[in-house]
């Protein structure tokens, strides 16, 4: 009977320990691996929007609260702010829209004029070699320096994008989830420089 | 339904899970000696893989994800397994001891066998629903079970080839696993 | 035998996975280049390490009858460290090393140790078998991925070394390269064990 107490207080206290020690390296570390992984998948997309900065926009990242998902969790979106001399100069932050496949998410680079420097797709299930096609800077180019404005459609919608021949959906796809970014930008502007 | 097929032709071929993926291999060189230890083990490592899979997937679903939990994946894994390894040594034993005595000393050591903490891992990885979690389970130790045979059938005959006697013994082994690797390299363009 | 012997063991005589024939699964699954070795060498020294301390001081205390489940929990525990520290800290090492840095719990050779000198033995000497076994491990490790590296990319720790029409064998980077390669180490070992045992007379 004793035998069996000791096993059973032995391992418990075991357990214990290193569900303590666990959760304290945890909490240590966790901002340090936000910022890598962060850091390893999205800073390529942040470094193609946005030019002219001096600061790390991931480590100076703003973290917003922007509605809530089907599961009545807050979504958390990251705002990148690039600075020059301390003074912000344009953010940068993520959309998503459906495309031919399914979603397509880019990263936007607005100035705080509402301008659009630079679009990037992160991620996408389009058709190799024809949605796939919007990856290209021959079409994603074509959103630099353009506002929030009827210019900002694909031809066949009235705009000035001209589509990727043979992915209409695609394209229009990838212009829906750059509106959508414009359109949440003067809120966002507001959380983020107040 | 082709979803699945693919995943059976992927995971037993094209992602053979010791011959491309390196797991499982510590037993593999130490059992592949006689057909019958081999099949015994294949055996053991099916059903357990398979029930390891499923039982991790249900406590990653309900117990680390909605906890935040997630770094503590491997200890709870681990856990998981040795449990479970343990339970079904226990109800072999009463149950179907002419099992237990079959599959041997073989049970205990599936523990540390990095396939099934592998396999496990690797469903989550892919973000698997249960049923495809216990499927994918399946066909990857199927897989790792047809390596076996296969490599045992092999080994068999080059115990009575004449071999240098350097390359004797876990030498020679791994050099046939290699080639073995090199025919199912060929499966590799089959699976976009 | 001495403190000293204990950690040079591990640096020959009983060199993990050539002549302590464990810990195959990672050997040939992270030894395509000799960096990615080196560095999975290392966060198997550390668990290895920081496992042989705390279960050589606790090995009065933990009961026979749960002494695995005892170690398990202590290994799982140093591995999580070392993901959580990977993760923080060595981001691409960590996405390199992938899925094999958990199966360092299931690393035959940690819980080889724990089982065969730890428990038994006091701290000091475990201290220098965790050292010297971890050491050895990385050097295989390391020399594993350097011959791989070299031969199937031309490369050794990422900078490029060979001749200008040296044509990789990139089979050597793959499965099949792995394990020929080991298997043709094995046997090189076998034979220079061979030749010492004939010098000895």
């Amino acid at each position: 009977m004793r035998d069996l107490i000791k096993m059973v207080v032995v391992l418990t206290v075991i357990c214990a320990c290193s569900a303590l020690v666990l959760s304290f390296a945890n909490q240590a570390t966790r901002e340090q691996r936000e910022y890598q992984v962060l850091k390893y998948v999205k800073e390529p997309s942040i470094k193609a929007v946005l030019t002219g900065y001096d600061n790390d926009p991931i480590k100076d990242r703003v973290t917003l609260k922007m509605g809530t998902d089907k599961k009545g969790k807050p979504i958390r979106k990251n705002i990148f702010p690039a600075k020059k001399g301390g003074k912000v100069i344009a953010l940068a932050y993520g959309s998503a829209a459906t495309g031919y496949h399914g979603l397509i998410e880019v990263m936007v680079g607005i100035d705080i004029n509402g301008k659009i420097t630079g679009v990037s797709i992160m991620t996408h299930t389009e058709t190799p070699g024809l949605g796939a096609r919007v990856v290209e800077p021959a079409f994603t180019g074509q959103f630099k320096g353009l506002v929030l404005s009827d210019a900002l459609k694909v031809k066949k919608d009235g705009g000035k994008i001209d589509s990727v021949s043979g992915a209409t959906f695609s394209s229009r796809g990838v212009v829906t989830a750059v509106r959508q970014a414009l359109e949440s930008f003067s809120k966002i502007k507001k959380e983020v420089i107040s | 339904m082709s979803e699945y097929l693919l995943l059976l032709v992927s995971a037993v071929f094209v992602n053979n899970i010791i011959l491309a993926r390196y797991l499982g291999n510590c037993p593999f060189l130490g059992v592949s000696n006689r057909l019958d230890t081999a099949v015994g083990m294949s055996m053991a490592v099916v059903f357990v893989i398979t029930l390891a899979s499923a039982a991790t997937w249900i406590v990653q679903t309900y117990v680390l994800t909605p906890f935040d939990l997630e770094y503590l994946q491997t200890i709870a894994f681990i856990l998981i397994i040795a449990t479970l390894v343990q339970l079904v040594e226990m109800f072999l034993q009463k149950s179907i001891p002419t099992l237990y005595r079959a599959l041997g000393i073989f049970l205990p050591l599936i523990t540390t066998n990095c396939a099934v903490l592998g396999v496990a891992v690797l469903a989550i990885q892919n973000e698997y629903g249960f049923v495809k979690t216990i499927f994918f389970a399946f066909v990857s130790s199927v897989g790792y079970g047809l390596a076996l045979i296969l490599l045992t059938g092999i080994r068999e005959r080059l115990n009575v080839a004449p071999i240098p006697v350097h390359l004797k013994g876990t030498s020679i082994g791994l050099i046939t696993v290699g080639l073995l690797a090199l025919a199912f390299l060929g499966f590799a363009g089959m699976v976009h | 035998m001495s403190v000293a012997r204990e950690f040079t063991k591990g640096l020959w005589d009983e060199i993990p996975p050539f002549r302590l024939v464990l810990g195959l699964c990672p050997t040939l699954a992270v030894t395509t280049a000799a960096q990615n070795g080196m560095g999975m060498g290392l966060a198997t020294t550390f668990v290895l390490l920081g496992s042989n301390v705390l279960i050589s001081l606790l090995r009065n205390v933990i009961p026979k009858k749960v002494r695995i489940a005892a170690y398990i929990v202590v290994i799982a525990s140093f591995v999580v460290i070392v993901e959580l520290s990977m993760q923080a800290y060595f981001y691409p090492l960590y996405k390199v090393l992938g899925i094999f840095i958990p199966l360092i719990v299931v690393n035959c050779i940690i819980l080889g140790r724990a089982e065969a000198f730890a428990s038994k033995n006091k701290l000091l000497p475990s201290i220098a078998d965790g050292l010297g076994i971890g050491l050895g491990f990385t050097l295989s490790l390391t020399f594993l991925g350097a011959v791989r590296e070299l031969i199937g990319a031309g490369t050794l720790f990422g900078r490029y070394v060979m001749w200008e029409s040296f044509e990789p064998l990139s089979i050597m980077v793959k499965a099949p390269g792995a394990f020929v390669c080991l298997g043709l180490i094995l046997c090189l070992m076998n034979w220079i064990g061979a030749m010492q045992k004939r010098r000895q007379g």
